[in-house]
């Protein structure tokens, strides 16, 4: 999950940027509100926390610029201002949840897989489909109850094509998915993780949880199982 | 033209020069009329006695005694001339005051008839000519044509239009002069209160005064009265705005202090949750504080109704979005003539505060009502809201603690919300208040009344 961070101060921004990173986010940072829009609108971004008061745009403008250019990730607002006019404003230019400052980073981390969640269609914190479970919070992926020990790449990939899943997702798609910066658009990287993938979670080839689509891409084709 | 004084003195300038001007013109006419007819009247006259005075010295031919009737006409250069024309205009006779001098021959008239002229001699003097025509009866019965022309100088005329001319601008100058000036100093006089309204406001601003004082003339009366009614309110807000600063500063520094003594016990365990509860409780300290209203309920009766309806549904349409997950069914019922008169953040705040708790505690379901306050005082216009949700609901002995949390905030335990006392400050603001109590579904139940 590639995540963008807009905020101003420094501290701040570099704390939730390692807090996040921890939580196995790939980040995008920007300090100033243009910078943030040319982010927001022209990387592969599964989801931005934006601050309101930022230098040059403000917060609120960004997000009204991105819901008009067609963007529906989603937005987490980060407020000092917590009156209940300033965050119905928020909303209402196209923010989906808002933590106020001062916050605990805890709290931001569990809005942003609650967002993560439900910009996949989610309904419930752990997602389950057949007997795979994938829990953001934890970072975990189990199948029939049996935690799968995986790297953090294995980890990410699995995690994008759940969340997302029933989607094709196609290999670039993946790729900027995973690294930071400057990834590598090495396509070979993501067959081999994929096929290992594979490996851990079905070694007895009999549940078949990742679908190759010749051409197009992968799709997590287990059924899901919204009532847990 | 930002002064006063300038402002009137320039438009009475202006009436009084086209008053002036127009009395001046119509005074100068009718002196000049009169003075006229009266120059003529007097031609006439010598006109009359020069013709009574003239008797035939031989059989066609008219002359005049040596001692003329006027001592002028005989005085040379005297200013009045007489002379008697023949019917072929040759003069038989002039008066000795004419000699060296050449007067005009005009037109003659009619016989009988007046004729006034104004004619030029020859060294330039302006006269004023009366020519009579006449026939007249010679003893042997036969009648010859005279014509009989008196002369006389405009300079004494002229003189006297000037001099009068004069004087009528003199006396006008004076009188502007004087006029101008007992404007100005009238205005100074009128003014005077409004220089001491300001200066009392500028002592006001040094401190030196409190209030305007009540010495001022009716007109002023209303404007004083209702600047002491601003700064008496002014003063109030500021007090306010301190106490709540004062408040605010004060109450920081107890969670200041245990987080000083934290820092020296670091290493320990629990630090990170005893810091977090020191920080939580002075974000909800500087949450309350500023959340409190400023201003007292009459600051807020002159503003425009907020759209309770619009409001209400994009503060719904947000908090779905919050509680996607939990999805809580919201039901809302908004009296068409409901009016808020206040802040639209005022509403917001207490709106947002009351379904956001009922969305965080509710089983599955909201309701929020908001109805047209049945006033017992008679005021229309009020709003009662009431927001139920069917969770656990609030116990009576509780409710109260809730509600004391902003005014005892410095002993309050950290923990969730402080929105129902921020709420029961907003509603008080207004003249309203807040009660807890248990919904039909099940939970909690709000009533805010304003």
């Amino acid at each position: 999950m590639r995540l963008l961070v807009i905020e101003d101060d420094a501290t701040l921004r570099e704390t939730l940027t390692n807090k996040l990173g921890d939580a196995g986010f790939a980040i995008e940072q920007a300090a100033d509100g243009k910078e943030g829009l040319y982010f927001a609108l022209e990387y592969p971004i599964d989801l931005a926390i934006i601050d309101i008061g930022l230098p040059e745009m403000s917060g609120l403008d960004i997000i009204r610029e991105v819901r008009k250019q067609g963007k529906s990730y989603p937005i987490l607002i980060l407020t000092a201002r917590d009156r209940w006019e300033d965050k119905v404003d928020g909303l209402d230019a196209g923010a989906d949840d808002y933590v106020v400052k001062p916050f605990q980073f805890e709290e931001v981390i569990a809005r942003v897989n609650a967002l993560v969640r439900r910009s996949g269609g989610w309904a419930s914190s752990i997602m389950t489909a057949g007997p795979v479970s994938l829990d953001l919070s934890r970072q975990e992926v189990k199948v029939n109850d049996v935690v799968i020990e995986l790297t953090s790449y294995e980890y990410k990939i699995i995690e994008y094509l759940i969340v997302r899943a029933g989607q094709v997702i196609s290999k670039t798609e993946l790729t900027e998915r995973l690294y930071d910066q400057d990834f590598e658009r090495d396509s070979n990287v993501i067959e081999v993780f994929v096929g290992r993938l594979r490996k851990k979670l079905d070694p007895d080839n009999t549940i078949q949880p990742i679908e190759t689509l010749r051409g197009r891409g992968y799709r997590f084709c287990l059924e899901r199982n919204q009532s847990a | 033209m930002s002064s006063l004084s300038a402002r009137l003195l320039i438009s009475v300038s202006v009436l009084l020069l086209v008053f002036f001007g127009v009395t001046i013109v119509v005074l100068d006419i009718a002196f000049r009329e009169a003075a006229e007819q009266a120059q003529e009247d007097i031609l006439d006259g010598h006109l009359m006695a020069l013709i009574a005075a003239a008797e035939p010295i031989e059989e066609g031919v008219l002359g005049m005694p040596p001692d003329m009737p006027e001592p002028r006409f005989g005085n040379i250069g005297s200013g009045l001339y007489a002379e008697i024309l023949d019917s072929n205009d040759v003069a038989i006779w002039r008066s000795r005051s004419v000699v060296g001098l050449e007067i005009p021959i005009g037109p003659s008239p009619d016989v009988g008839e007046n004729l006034f002229q104004q004619e030029v001699l020859t060294d330039g003097t302006p006269l004023l000519t009366l020519s009579f025509a006449l026939q007249w009866e010679f003893s042997d019965g036969e009648l010859r044509p005279f014509v009989f022309k008196v002369a006389e100088s405009l300079d004494s005329f002229n003189s006297q239009l000037g001099k009068f001319r004069r004087q009528l601008f003199g006396w006008f100058f004076a009188i502007a002069v004087i006029m101008m000036f007992s404007i100005s100093f009238l205005m100074r006089r009128i003014l005077r209160p409004l220089r001491q309204v300001e200066t009392e406001i500028s002592e006001i601003e040094e401190g030196n005064r409190s209030s305007l004082s009540d010495e001022y003339p009716t007109e002023l009366r209303g404007v004083a009265r209702n600047l002491n009614i601003l700064i008496g309110s002014e003063r109030a807000r500021s007090d306010r705005y301190r106490l709540t600063l004062d408040n605010l500063a004060h109450s920081l520094k107890t969670p200041l202090a245990a987080i000083r003594a934290l820092l020296n016990e670091h290493q320990k365990p629990g630090f990170e949750d005893r810091a977090n509860e020191q920080i939580d409780r002075m974000n909800e300290i500087v949450r309350y504080q500023l959340r409190k209203p400023t201003a007292p309920a009459a600051d807020k009766l002159g503003l425009v109704p907020v759209e309770v309806s619009t409001e209400l549904d994009r503060l719904v349409d947000g908090l779905r979005k919050v509680y996607f997950e939990k999805n809580p069914a919201i039901d809302i019922e908004v009296d068409d003539s409901v009016r808020f008169r206040g802040d639209t953040g005022d509403f917001l705040e207490l709106a947002g505060n009351l379904v956001d708790n009922a969305c965080k505690w509710c089983d599955s379901t909201v309701s929020i009502r908001v109805t047209v306050a049945e006033s017992a005082t008679g005021k229309s216009g009020g709003m009662v809201m009431v927001v139920a949700d069917d969770g656990p609901g609030i116990p009576p002995d509780a409710a109260d603690a809730l509600l004391q949390r902003g005014t005892r905030l410095d002993e309050s335990t950290p923990g969730h919300g402080i929105g129902l006392a921020i709420v029961q400050d907003i509603a008080r603001s207004y003249g309203g208040d807040l009660t807890i109590g248990r919904s039909a579904l099940g939970g909690a139940e709000i009533t805010v009344s304003i």
